[in-house]
């Protein structure tokens, strides 16, 4: 071979170099687009058949004022929707029947708790006076993806509300699958959460029947000296009935309650 | 000769009551597990007692009954227990009912992140399990305020870990940092003391102008960009420039630094309604709040801190959390003498509002008020508490009538409280029961407690006249008006008025001479 053979040599293996370079170049910006794409859009639009209709959301708009109205109601009766038959152990004040949670019918005496799982009582209430309206707003839903489009099944429809810290929480046992154009989405359910400090009354409520059952009565300016957001306003009746109405300063939602315990007869 | 002249004086005092409730002597108390008006394990006549749906009766005192025995009613879901609860009422709403106040209702620590909570161990599992913390429960400490301490001596700074492939921060305890973030396994390195801001730490996290309310603080807090909590809101703090504020002051150390609330702005005021700084103090009457809620505007951010204290209350400006004792009945508490349907009331000053408290119906309750000196000045506190007047007329002497410890009662020297009575003086409730004189005939024994016969010895002298030798003072004209205060203190007896000052339909009394 002659020195310039060599050189053509050379310059062709050279050439074939830099074209195996440069396809490595593009294969590794791809890779790293497709990473970045990833991280970047983790929630593809391609991923969600649905669009730009979120259920949680529409579901909360569509529960919350009513879920808030039934709960206000409610919570003005201790968690009871029946507080106007004749056996509801109830007293009249203010034009209104108030619950009873705990309650004597003695002189003397401290009171008998009526109600001990105040909250789990009241979700059985709620939940049972809302499905109505929940099973409503999911074919609300139901309908919206049909005019949007959609393919919709709906498998049933079971609901529940329950007090958390800090919210309250519809859930919705409901098998969902929406198509659309190939794509397809199964939910097994939805969780709607709406604020609320309910729980926190509830529970301070359920200390309050504590102190009545054991001591008698309670102290409402140490829990107001606690907790900084909170209002109790308590109205003792002739007969020796508490009505308690504790009540969040800043969500302005109140819980409601009476209790009859260590009442003294006149004279 | 001597000429006995007997002078009766009777001062009768009747207000005529029935029984508040009814008596069934033909229809003795059984134990109705319900009644007919939906009460449970009540002692009742039978005629009350609810026997639909196989509810039971029983002809003994519901405490003998099994299914009415009172006990601790255990909730497993949030840990909480209620005690005094029948068993049928606990067992038949999910509760487990125990008879004595079972283990699972001991108290102990539960720490969750910067906050602690005394309660039981599910309840400390269910909030861990809500605020996404891992269980963190000492059973060995059994009081509330040790249970606080162990929080306050935490050490807190900024704990820096790596989150999709980023170092980001948390600002959280040394605890949290070291064991798991957010619940997770995931740890990180611990900087007490430093915010997630401090420039050194390089992590995802800058400064904002955001604020809110910090759990378990008073003040409002500035928020970074991840949503941690940096210092106490101070309007100068926000850096114009690098580094530096408006005024051209550094900055870089309140955005690096933990500080306390002495080192923020203004510390020792309430800073109430301030729009350029946080520094709330919940003694003295502020504490933080949404604008929106109390209609102050903040320079940055959306809280402020509330004005708690109440400006204007009928006794006054008071302090947030202040209470005092209210008679405003016509009437002289303190003294025996009560105006009938009068009572006491506690007002109590919270989040700027006036609350009232009425103390128990017939004056069974009064209202007790002591104040302490603050820095800040003085600070009252009231009570209704039970008025111990049962024991008062059964006392003879001062000591023992005036032994605040046991009784609640009122001596009044030189009257006698019975004519057949001796002890230089009458012990009588300090302040009245109220009595249900239109609804009751105890009204009428009460009050008869008050008749008084007193008997007046004259001598007839030789030459006309007559000279008073005993029971002189029966005569003065004093002595009428004492007996009518003795009547009045034993309740709702003699010439009383009425709470807001009407006299009654007749006099009250009668004065008899014989």
């Amino acid at each position: 071979m002659s020195r310039k053979d060599y050189k053509d040599v050379l310059a062709k293996i050279n050439m074939n170099k830099k074209g195996q370079v440069a396809i490595f170049v593009i294969v590794a910006i791809v890779i790293v687009g497709i990473i970045l794409i990833l991280f970047l859009y983790p929630k593809s639009p391609l991923a969600i058949p649905s669009g730009d209709l979120n259920p949680n959301t529409y579901l909360k708009s569509c529960v919350e004022k009513d879920l808030q109205s039934n709960v206000e109601t409610l919570a003005a009766n201790a968690g009871y929707s029946d507080v106007n038959s004749s056996n509801a152990a109830t007293i009249m004040y203010k034009g209104e029947n108030i619950k009873y949670l705990c309650y004597t019918n003695q002189f003397y005496q401290t009171c008998l708790v009526q109600q001990p799982l105040i909250k789990e009582h009241f979700e059985n209430e709620l939940s049972n006076i809302f499905s109505a309206k929940a099973a409503q707003c999911l074919q609300s839903l139901k309908t919206e993806f049909e005019r949007r489009g959609y393919d919709v099944t709906l498998n049933g429809v079971n609901s529940s509300v329950s007090f958390n810290p800090g919210d309250i929480l519809v859930s919705y046992s409901a098998p969902m699958t929406v198509k659309k154009a190939g794509n397809v989405r199964t939910y097994n359910g939805f969780d709607v959460s709406i604020g609320s400090n309910m729980y926190d009354l509830i529970m301070i409520s359920t200390s309050i029947i504590d102190f009545e059952s054991t001591l008698g009565d309670s102290e409402i300016t140490s829990y107001m000296q606690y907790y900084p957001n909170l209002n109790i306003e308590k109205v003792k009746l002739s007969d020796g009935t508490k009505i308690y109405t504790v009540s969040d300063v800043v969500t302005k939602e109140s819980f409601r309650f009476a209790s009859r315990s260590l009442s003294w007869p006149p004279g | 000769m001597i000429n006995k002249k007997m002078i009766f004086l009777i001062s009768a005092f009747v207000l005529i009551t029935f029984m508040s409730f009814n008596v069934h002597a033909d229809d003795p108390n059984v134990c109705c597990e319900k009644t007919i008006t939906g009460f449970y394990c009540q002692n009742a006549p039978q005629s009350q007692c609810d026997t639909s749906n196989g509810l039971r009766v029983a002809n003994t005192a519901c405490d003998s009954t099994s299914y009415c025995k009172t006990g601790t009613c255990f909730n497993s879901l949030q840990g909480t227990c209620l005690s005094n609860t029948p068993q049928n009422v606990c067992n038949n709403n999910g509760g487990t009912w125990s008879l004595l106040s079972p283990q699972s209702c001991n108290l102990g620590c539960c720490i969750l992140g910067d906050q602690a909570s005394f309660v039981s161990l599910t309840r400390c599992k269910y909030l861990s399990g809500q605020l996404g913390l891992s269980t963190n429960f000492n059973k060995g400490i059994t009081d509330e305020t040790q249970c606080i301490l162990q929080v306050q001596n935490q050490d807190q700074g900024a704990c820096v870990y790596s989150s999709d492939y980023q170092t980001t921060c948390k600002f959280t305890t040394r605890a949290e940092c070291s064991t798991g973030i957010n619940g997770t396994t995931s740890k990180g390195t611990f900087f007490k003391d430093k915010l997630c801001t401090a420039p050194e730490l390089e992590t995802n996290c800058a400064w904002s102008k955001q604020t809110s309310c910090r759990p378990g603080k008073d003040g409002v807090y500035f928020l970074d960009t991840c949503g941690n909590f940096a210092n106490v809101y101070d309007s100068s703090k926000i850096p114009s420039g690098t580094n530096l504020n408006e005024s051209g002051e550094a900055v870089q150390d309140y955005w690096t630094n933990v500080k306390t609330v002495d080192e923020s702005c203004n510390p020792g005021s309430s800073n109430a309604n301030s729009k350029s700084c946080g520094n709330c103090d919940y003694l003295s009457g502020s504490y933080c709040r949404a604008s929106s809620v109390v209609n102050v505007n903040a320079n940055y951010g959306d809280y402020v801190c509330a004005d708690l204290n109440c400006a204007s209350t009928s006794a006054g400006p008071k302090k947030h959390g202040e209470s005092w004792c209210d008679y405003s009945n016509t009437g002289k508490p303190g003294t025996g003498i009560n105006a009938v349907g009068s009572k006491f009331f506690k007002h109590i000053c919270e989040n700027g509002e006036e609350i009232v408290e009425p103390c128990a119906d017939y004056r069974q309750e009064e209202c007790i008020q002591s104040s302490i000196n603050t820095s800040s000045g003085s600070f009252s506190q009231a009570a209704c508490r039970v008025n111990r007047w049962q024991d008062c007329n059964s006392q003879t002497n001062k000591d023992d009538c005036t032994n605040t410890d046991v009784r609640d009662c009122t001596w009044l020297s030189g009257i006698e409280l019975t004519s057949t009575s001796s002890n230089g003086g009458a012990c009588v409730p300090k302040n009245a029961p109220g009595l249900n004189f239109w609804n009751s005939t105890t009204a009428t024994s009460t009050c008869s407690q008050g008749s008084y016969t007193c008997t007046v010895t004259m001598e007839k002298g030789l030459l006309g006249g007559e000279t008073c030798k005993s029971g002189c003072e029966c005569l003065d004209s004093t002595w009428k008006q004492q007996r009518i205060d003795v009547c009045e203190s034993l309740g709702d007896c003699g010439p009383k008025v009425n709470w807001i000052g009407d006299a009654g339909y007749t006099a009250g009394y009668n004065l008899t001479t014989k």
